[in-house]
This record gives C-alpha cells, sequence and structure tokens, in this order.
C-alpha cells in the first residue's frame, strides 16, 4: 500500500468514525436521515445526498431527506432508470458519470436542469433486506472509484443500522407512550355510554398522541351501509364537504379489514379529491377500520399533513384504538337502542294509562296470585285511595264488591277456568239510596304457554242505567195501567149512564116516599160508581198495596177535575 | 119542540136519552149505526145531533163533521165515557156546542139541551 493509499484508508477511516459517531448520538430516524445527508456531501466530496425510504405498502421509495438538491428535482416522478434501480433492489450499488448525457427515463429534464452529472446509488440494507436507497450526486462529471463505493456501501450499511435502530428505539418509545395513551382513551371512551362524546374524545385524542393535522370517523349506516361521517377533528367544512368517499379503492380494503397507509395522498389513486387534498395541506393518511367483535362498523383515518411512512407500532396502536373505540361506540348505540326502547316502552306505557285513565270504567289488572298490579284513575277516584296503597295489595281486600267466599270470586273463577266472565253486581250502601249496580267484565290473559298471566277487570257503574231502566217500567205500567182504567171507564160509563138516566126517570114517576128513598139510594150508588170511573179516566199514576197474602191491589191517583 | 138526533152505540144509552127528551117535548130520532144516522140527516131537518163519540165504525167527530156538511145549522152536543183534552178541542173546533161526560145527570142534560138550544 503506497502512502497515497493509506492517507486515502485513513481519511475513509475518519470520516466512517465521524458518520458513525453522529449518527449514535441520535434516536430519531429523522434526525438520523437529516444529519447523514447534511454532512455526507462534505465528508464524501459530493454536491447532493438524498435518502429514500422503501414504503412496502406501495413497493415504492419515499423521500426521506435530501441535502444539495431543489424540491423540484426531488420531486420527479422517476429516481432512476429501472436498470439502476434494478440493482438496488438487488442490494447492489451502481455509480455512473455522465448521467445528464445516458439518462434514458422520463424524469430527463429534471436531471439536466438540476445539473447532475454523477449518481452514486447504494441500496439501505439491514439484516439483508432493502430498507431504503442513500444516493449520492456531483454537478461534475466525476467517476467513482470502487474504493469510494465500496466506502460508501460501508456508510450506508452504517445509515441502514443506525434508522433500524433509531426506527426501533423510537418504536419501543412509541409503543410505550401508546400503551399509556391507549389506556388514558380507553378509559375515556368506556367511561361514558354516550355515542357523541365517545366519537368526539377519539377524534381530538389520536392527532395529540399521533402527531396528526386531523381525523375522522366514518360509521356504516346499519340500515343503508353507506359509511356516514360520525365525528372528525382538525378539518376544515370544505374538505370535509368535498363528496362521497365510498368508491375510494383505500375504503375497500378497510372496510375487508385492512388498514391502508397511503404517504403521498395528493398523488396516490387509492384515495380521490387530490386537489382537495391539497388545498388542505394533508400529506398523509392511514386509514383503519373500526371493529366491534369480528364486524367492521366503520372507518378511522388519520391525516398528517406532512409526509409520513406511518410506522408498524402506529398503525397497530390505531388499529387497537379503532378497535377499542369499536366496542365503545357499539356499547353506546346498544344503550341509545335500550334507551330508545325503553323511552317507547315509557310511552306506550303513558299512552296506555291515559287511555285507561280516559275510561269511565274502573280498571283494575290483577296477577295469578290475586294482587293487584295496576289500576286506572277511575277506580282510585272511587275507592278513594292512591295508587301506593292499592298497587301489590290482595284483590278480596281492596275491591269494594268482594264476595266473602273466595270460592265464588270471579277472579278465580276467571284464572282457574281461563275464559271471559261478566257478571251483574248489586252493592247495597249504608242507605237505601245508595244502592249500587255494577256491570264487571272479568278478562284472563292467557299465555302462549297457556298460562293466565293477568286478569282485566272492568267495571261499569250502572245504576243510572238501572235507575232509568226501573223508571221506564213504572211508566209503561202506569201507561197500561192508564189505558186500562179508561177502556174500563168508557166501558162502563154507558151502560152507568143508562142505568142513572133511567133511575132518575123512575124517581120521577114515584109518589110512594119510601119508593123514593129507595131509589135515591140506587142513584147515590151509581153517581159513586161513576165519581169511580171518572177518577180511572183521569189516572195520574198508582201506589200499589198489599192486598190479602200475595196479592196486590192498586191506588189510583188522579188529577183533580178542573 | 126542537128535532134531535142521538146516535150512540149502545142501545140503552140512546134508549134513556130518547125517554128523557121526549118527556121534554122533543122530537128524538135514535140510531146506533153511523151510516143510518147520516142517511136521516140527508134528508130530514136535525137541530140538534147528540153524539157518542166512541161509535162502531166512524168516531162521533167523523159523523159530527159529515152531518155539519149537511146541515151546517145544526147544534151538537158530544158525549163521551173516556174524556182526553184532543177529542174535546176537535169536537169544538167542529161546531158541537157541549161535550159531556157520561154519565151525565138526567137533570144536567135537560140543562145542556135547552142551553144549547136557546143559543
Amino acid at each position: 500500500m503506497n502512502p497515497a493509499q493509506k492517507h486515502k484508508e485513513s481519511e475513509y477511516l475518519e470520516v466512517f468514525q465521524e458518520v458513525t459517531r453522529l449518527i449514535s448520538s441520535v434516536h430519531d430516524p429523522q434526525q438520523v436521515m437529516d444529519l447523514v445527508v447534511l454532512k455526507l456531501p462534505k465528508l464524501m466530496a459530493v454536491d447532493a445526498a438524498t435518502i429514500r425510504l422503501l414504503d412496502k405498502a406501495t413497493d415504492s421509495f419515499v423521500l426521506g431527506a435530501a441535502c444539495g438538491v431543489s424540491d423540484t428535482y426531488l420531486s420527479r416522478a422517476t429516481i432512476d432508470s429501472r436498470e439502476v434501480m434494478e440493482e438496488l433492489m438487488k442490494g447492489r450499488p451502481t455509480a455512473k458519470k455522465d448521467v445528464h448525457i445516458k439518462c434514458d427515463h422520463d424524469s430527463y429534464s429534471y436531471v439536466t436542469r438540476e445539473g447532475v452529472k454523477s449518481a452514486m446509488s447504494l441500496p439501505i440494507l439491514y439484516k439483508n433486506e432493502v430498507t431504503g436507497i442513500l444516493r449520492l450526486l456531483t454537478r461534475d462529471s466525476r467517476k467513482f472509484s470502487e474504493e469510494e463505493i465500496g466506502f460508501a456501501m460501508s456508510l450506508a450499511e452504517q445509515v441502514g443500522v443506525a434508522i433500524s435502530n433509531s426506527r426501533m428505539f423510537q418504536e419501543l418509545e412509541n409503543q410505550v407512550r401508546f400503551l399509556s395513551e391507549l389506556r388514558e382513551i380507553s378509559r375515556l371512551v368506556n367511561s361514558t355510554l354516550d355515542l357523541e362524546v365517545i366519537l368526539q374524545t377519539i377524534v381530538n385524542k389520536l392527532p395529540q398522541t399521533l402527531g396528526l393535522k386531523g381525523c375522522t370517523i366514518r360509521l356504516l349506516h346499519p340500515a343503508t351501509n353507506r359509511l356516514e361521517l360520525a365525528a372528525a377533528s382538525g378539518l376544515s367544512e370544505t374538505y370535509l364537504k368535498r363528496g362521497s368517499i365510498s368508491r375510494e379503492s383505500s375504503l375497500f380494503k378497510v372496510l375487508k379489514g385492512e388498514p391502508v397507509a397511503i404517504f403521498d395522498a395528493s398523488n396516490d389513486p387509492r384515495v380521490e379529491y387530490h386537489d382537495e387534498i391539497r388545498r388542505e395541506g394533508i400529506k398523509s393518511i392511514l386509514a383503519v377500520p373500526i371493529k366491534n367483535e369480528s364486524e367492521i362498523i366503520g372507518v378511522l383515518r388519520l391525516l398528517t399533513d406532512v409526509p409520513r411512512s406511518f410506522s408498524e407500532a402506529e398503525i397497530n396502536f390505531a388499529v387497537t384504538m379503532a378497535e377499542e373505540g369499536g366496542n365503545a361506540i357499539e356499547k353506546a348505540r346498544t344503550y341509545r337502542k335500550i334507551t330508545l326502547l325503553f323511552n317507547q316502552i315509557e310511552e306506550h306505557e303513558q299512552f296506555l294509562q291515559t287511555i285507561l285513565d280516559s275510561l269511565w270504567l274502573q280498571v283494575l289488572v290483577v296477577d295469578p296470585n290475586q294482587r293487584v298490579v295496576m289500576v286506572n284513575r277511575v277506580f282510585l277516584e272511587t275507592c278513594g285511595n292512591k295508587e301506593e296503597q292499592i298497587l301489590g295489595q290482595l284483590y278480596e281486600d281492596i275491591v269494594p264488591w268482594r264476595h266473602r267466599d273466595m270460592a265464588d270470586c270471579p277472579v278465580s273463577k276467571a284464572l282457574a277456568e281461563k275464559k271471559a266472565l261478566a257478571i251483574l253486581d248489586y252493592l247495597q250502601g249504608d242507605d237505601v239510596n245508595e244502592a249500587r249496580w255494577y256491570e264487571r267484565h272479568l278478562t284472563p290473559i292467557v299465555s302462549t304457554e297457556g298460562n293466565v298471566s293477568f286478569v282485566i277487570e272492568a267495571v261499569r257503574d250502572i245504576t243510572d242505567q238501572k235507575l232509568l231502566e226501573q223508571e221506564k217500567m213504572e211508566r209503561m205500567k202506569l201507561e197500561g195501567v192508564v189505558e186500562m182504567a179508561g177502556t174500563a171507564a168508557h166501558q162502563i160509563n154507558s151502560p152507568l149512564f143508562a142505568a142513572l138516566g133511567t133511575a132518575q126517570l123512575v124517581r120521577d114517576d114515584l109518589v110512594s116516599k119510601e119508593s123514593i128513598e129507595d131509589i135515591d139510594f140506587i142513584i147515590k150508588n151509581i153517581k159513586t160508581i161513576a165519581d169511580l170511573t171518572n177518577k180511572m179516566t183521569k189516572v195520574t199514576g198508582f201506589e200499589s198495596r198489599q192486598y190479602v197474602g200475595n196479592t196486590n191491589i192498586v191506588k189510583l191517583k188522579s188529577k183533580k177535575s178542573s | 119542540m126542537a128535532r134531535i138526533l142521538v146516535l150512540d152505540d149502545v142501545l140503552d144509552a140512546v134508549i134513556l136519552i130518547e125517554k128523557i127528551l121526549t118527556r121534554k117535548g122533543h122530537d128524538i130520532q135514535t140510531f146506533t149505526a153511523e151510516e143510518d144516522a147520516i142517511k136521516h140527516a140527508e134528508s130530514n131537518r136535525i137541530d140538534l145531533a147528540i153524539l157518542d163519540i166512541k161509535l162502531k165504525k166512524m168516531s162521533g167527530i167523523q159523523v159530527l163533521e159529515q152531518l155539519k156538511k149537511l146541515q151546517p145549522k145544526m147544534k151538537a152536543i158530544m158525549l163521551t165515557g173516556y174524556p182526553t183534552i184532543e177529542s174535546a178541542q176537535e169536537a169544538i173546533e167542529l161546531g158541537a156546542k157541549e161535550y159531556c161526560v157520561k154519565p151525565i145527570d138526567k137533570q144536567e142534560l135537560e140543562e145542556k139541551v135547552a142551553e144549547v138550544l136557546a143559543r
């Protein structure tokens, strides 16, 4: 080895030590990459350095760090020729001189504009797998020596190890933080059954934890099975109302249960609305399914405002969080459904109670143990008790129409025979005038198993109706009596008239005092009969009186003759 | 002396009225059938008709209506064994002068007849 070679090796060693020292001092992969691209050009005497990392999701290289080249150059679609890329993927370095002349790919114009003339492309390996590429660029035409390539390769390996180590370190750090955050968010979402609070907690907390721009939750509507925006944070109304995303291919994958990470959202074909994404300043998206057990109930989308390759730990955290959230959401939905059902039941109960209370009937519901489980307002008002005094009491203890002999109790009968029955009941009060009549209908409610669940008793006070019937009957009797009396009077009056007149004619012809007295006696009695028939024609009422034994006679009441 | 038509479905009643009023010097024609009474009125002047309300086929009110058509100046006394406000009102409207309830006293009958004829 000549002195020049020795000097060169010594320089390499120094550079190697310097790079190793630098990259060992930081634990953030981004810092590692930034440091490498910043320091390497000077150490390697090149104009620019770039690091790109392999995005396994899209099988493409995404920019990790760069120094010495413009953003326009970095934004070109093709990194290098297919030949170079194939070599890199095989883990082999390439070095090319005069790339501005021999360039055969579609990013030629970018290369010439940037003035890049030589490029060394090195695979960044970790455990024999390509995890990225390191490129060293010069603006002068330079042929890289084998030694330079070999040295750069060993540097790239070091970079690969450093990036992976720092990634692992960061992953571990993140995982510890994620666990803590997961516990905190889980505690929050499980401490409430309010769906809105749960959703808002997730969309507010996740951006803080993962350093995101915003977050959205879309839930599948159970009826339509369409995704509907349920909660969002960090995003403008204009963006949120950009239109339906149901046709985005990324969503199909998410709805099948797989998370989807999109590095370059404004250009990635798996999402739509690229202009809106650009305007909103969104760079990367992570979409994960929201699951409740094995069922997918929605999609959680995490959006960043800086390009970001989501780590496995971040993705796992998001997936776990979405699952945790999914369970809480489903619990809240179930609670909401139960609350809704409960309210509906309450409304129905109130509706039924209102109907029952509006009835003029007294209504009681009795269970198979003959305890009263429900009564309506009319019953309570009639018996003068409060509901709490009645409910749970034995039927026979609270009803005014109770039968002393419970064997005859109609509730027992309805329970035993499982048949409806109707009873006409008479209840004598303390006062004669307080007598009441009741019409009682008892209906057993028979379950599908054939058992009587309840007996409903509807009691109608028919006293007024009964009194009316009695009055009507009295009136009909009176009408019969009046007609009968009138007819009898009419039939009697003509012969009576003949008898009275004849007697009076005879009297005119008599001379004997004794005979006149006799005929006057006859006339007097005929007139008594005449008074009676006259009274019969003016009957307004009658009074039944006992005659002999079971026989009754009537005493006629007449209006006074005018 | 007046020409008096007596119509009652009870034969004994018409015989009695005939006896009472004949003694008072009136010319009495008695009938128990409505059509006979109406037929008689078609060809004979009648000063007073004494009609029972309840007859065999027609009512005394209906007979009175027909007799009044034949002899508008004829006076009438209605008799009834079963007085009602409706029958009394109708009889008065048809021109009956008196409405008497059976059994009418002999003296009362004589007075009513005299009174009606005197009007």
